[in-house]
């Protein structure tokens, strides 16, 4: 166990290397030198000094070279439009509160969308089972800005129950944020554990289970529900992207100053290096969400490890 | 019947069988084909038929709607006069601030997003074929590489790449969406069509060909690819409902396609400035996607069921 986990941890450091790699060769082709944005027109002079002192005059593979030390000594530099930040100030910022977000988000999954589906597989084909998948595949289907919108509009402003937008203080700012977000990954996992849970039901060791007398509650918990939560944690990968992808939306309808709306501000103004260290720091963190879930699986299912690694 | 059709069909058996059988049954004697009995078992499927249905009644009303309709949206004159009005016999849907009809411009903005949609998953189908058929057919060491590249690549949120795409391009019109929205979403693509190729190699009539001495290519395009054709329209289906709301988002915050041109996503950010006073305005739009999601997933829940009867075998169990 302990060679598959050294395996694959070595495996993260190329990946990363290469993760890093294509964001660095895209953001380079993008048109236009960030200090030639400002109205004021820079002496040649200052702009070469500009460009010296952020390396820039340097080839390409020396920039990796540089970038790829300051991402691996938590150094993204300066922020190209921001004066006297940097940043791993911005993302010390705003990075939490995305943080914060996308696990409440995954909390409401979790919480409601497990129940949901285990419930629907035990009562297979009752009026309960084909209404949650009915609401399932609308859950998962509806966009998430609709569902926000709709939200803000009968809780916020007819209800008054909450509020319709910010982050910081109340859970209440948090409720109807977090739930948008959760509700596709909520309806995800209701399918995904009921499909999950009707194969394990019909396995063998089941019926021996139930036929050597166990209680059924014992069998479902001990027997069922542990085996077909594998593949709930294979998707959190996977989910873990949606979920991303759907910050970007759920900061800029709530207002949230979140790292996903920041991005979205920093490519309007140009600010590359904060794109590039937002998008460097996504994919960081999934190639790490992609290694934690492998080695879960691994322990979870030990037959996965050889294969894997 | 134990006969797997796709096998049957694949190594040429299944007209023989199919009529042997019927004639000791004393039936009239059918052809049976692999899309033929795909298409009565999809037929079963209620649910499908129904997402289908409603999937090209949508279709079929973003592409005739603005040439039937009496308004035009670019052209005719602004009129506040009649702004943000509620559904009435002459705008079924209400007007939108111009005091424009929002029926024809949900036709109109539904015809950009499927285009899109269409557009990114045949891009991100084609480079799946290549990739993954390329991985799947050369094996070994090359095979070995490309599957740790989407190994490293799997799992990356497609959606600041697409926007860096973007910028990149400096344009946002309907061919950039589609490049942006595929560059990073063929990954899921390449693997299946790979595990397909794989599967297919071992059969039969592909180390026959092979004994007769075809070339790789021949094989590939004469018995492998072909084969993939039933995955692969499955795959569409899979495919685009991701892509239609990856360019939803994009346009939602924004950096999606630019006016004069609006799609579903772009007519939703339109409606988010007044949702509190005109609801509709935004509801409209999101609706239609998530009609149109719905429905692609049906449809493919349909076709996968209907092109390969053992999944739904273990599924229903």
């Amino acid at each position: 166990m302990t060679g598959f986990i050294l395996r694959r941890l070595l495996w993260t450091i190329p990946v990363l290397l290469l993760v890093i790699f294509l964001t660095f060769v895209l953001m380079r082709q993008i048109e236009g030198n960030p200090f030639r944005q400002t109205s004021r027109a820079v002496p040649l002079a200052v702009q070469q000094n500009l460009e010296r002192k952020f390396n820039l005059d340097e080839p390409w593979y020396i920039q990796y070279v540089l970038y790829v030390k300051g991402v691996f000594t938590f150094d993204l530099g300066p922020s190209l439009v921001t004066r006297d930040r940097t940043v791993n100030d911005i993302i010390k910022e705003h990075f939490p509160k995305s943080v914060q977000l996308g696990l409440l988000a995954f909390a409401w999954a979790i919480v409601f969308g497990i129940p949901m589906g285990v419930l629907a597989a035990l009562r297979q084909n009752s009026a309960y089972d084909y209404g949650l998948m009915f609401l399932s595949n609308v859950g998962y289907a509806v966009p998430s800005f609709l569902v926000a919108t709709l939200l803000i509009y009968y809780v916020s402003l007819k209800g008054g129950l909450l509020p319709t937008n910010g982050w910081e203080g109340s859970w209440k700012y948090k409720v109807l944020p977090s739930f948008a977000l959760g509700l596709g990954p909520m309806a995800y996992f209701a399918r995904l554990v009921r499909g999950s849970m009707l194969e394990t039901l019909q396995q063998d060791y089941v019926r021996t289970a139930k036929a050597k007398g166990l209680r059924w509650p014992r069998v479902v918990v001990v027997h069922v529900l542990r085996n077909s939560l594998i593949p709930a944690v294979t998707a959190m990968a996977p989910l873990l992207g949606f979920i991303i992808t759907g910050t970007f939306v759920i900061e800029v309808i709530f207002s949230i100053p979140g790292i996903g709306r920041y991005f979205v501000t920093a490519i309007s103004s140009r600010d590359y290096s904060v794109v590039m260290g937002i998008t460097v720091l996504t994919s960081v963190v999934i190639v790490f969400a992609n290694l934690v879930v492998d080695i879960l699986y691994g322990i979870l299912d030990p037959r996965t490890r050889d294969a894997r690694a | 019947m134990s006969v797997d059709p796709r096998e049957a069909v694949a190594t040429g058996t299944a007209a023989p069988a199919i009529a042997d059988l019927a004639a000791q049954a004393g039936r009239p004697v059918h052809r049976a084909s692999l899309w033929r009995d795909a298409w009565r078992r999809y037929l079963q499927n209620r649910g499908a038929v129904i997402a289908g249905a409603v999937f090209l009644l949508f279709v079929l009303f973003c592409l005739i709607w603005p040439f039937v309709t009496p308004y035009d949206i670019r052209s005719d004159p602004v009129n506040f006069q009649q702004s943000y009005e509620g559904p009435s016999v002459k705008h079924p849907l209400g007007t939108d601030q111009l005091g424009k009809d929002l029926l024809t411009k949900l036709a109109l903005g539904g015809r950009i997003s499927i285009a899109i949609g269409v557009g990114a998953t045949l891009a991100i189908l084609l480079i799946g074929v290549v990739y993954g058929s390329i991985s799947g057919f050369a094996g070994g060491r090359l095979d070995n590489a490309q599957m740790r590249l989407l190994d490293a690549l799997y799992g990356l949120p497609y959606l600041p790449f697409a926007i860096i795409v973007l910028a990149i391009i400096g344009e946002n019109n309907l061919w950039t969406m589609v490049i942006a929205l595929s560059i990073a979403s063929w990954f899921t693509a390449a693997r299946i069509v790979r595990g397909q190729i794989i599967t297919l190699k071992e059969n039969d009539y592909v180390r026959a060909a092979k004994a007769v001495g075809a070339r790789w290519y021949r094989i590939l395009s004469r018995h492998l690819l072909p084969n993939t054709l039933g995955v692969l329209i499955i795959a569409i289906f899979l495919e685009l409902p991701g892509v239609i709301l990856g360019e939803a988002f994009l346009s939602f915050i924004g950096l999606g396609i630019s006016p004069p041109d609006a799609s579903l996503g772009s007519l939703a950010q339109e409606g988010r400035a007044v949702y509190r006073v005109h609801p509709n305005v935004i509801a409209i739009p999101s609706i239609a996607i998530a009609v149109l999601v719905l429905c692609a997933n049906f449809i493919a829940d349909g076709m996968r069921d209907a092109l390969d009867p053992r999944t739904r075998e273990t599924k229903e169990h």
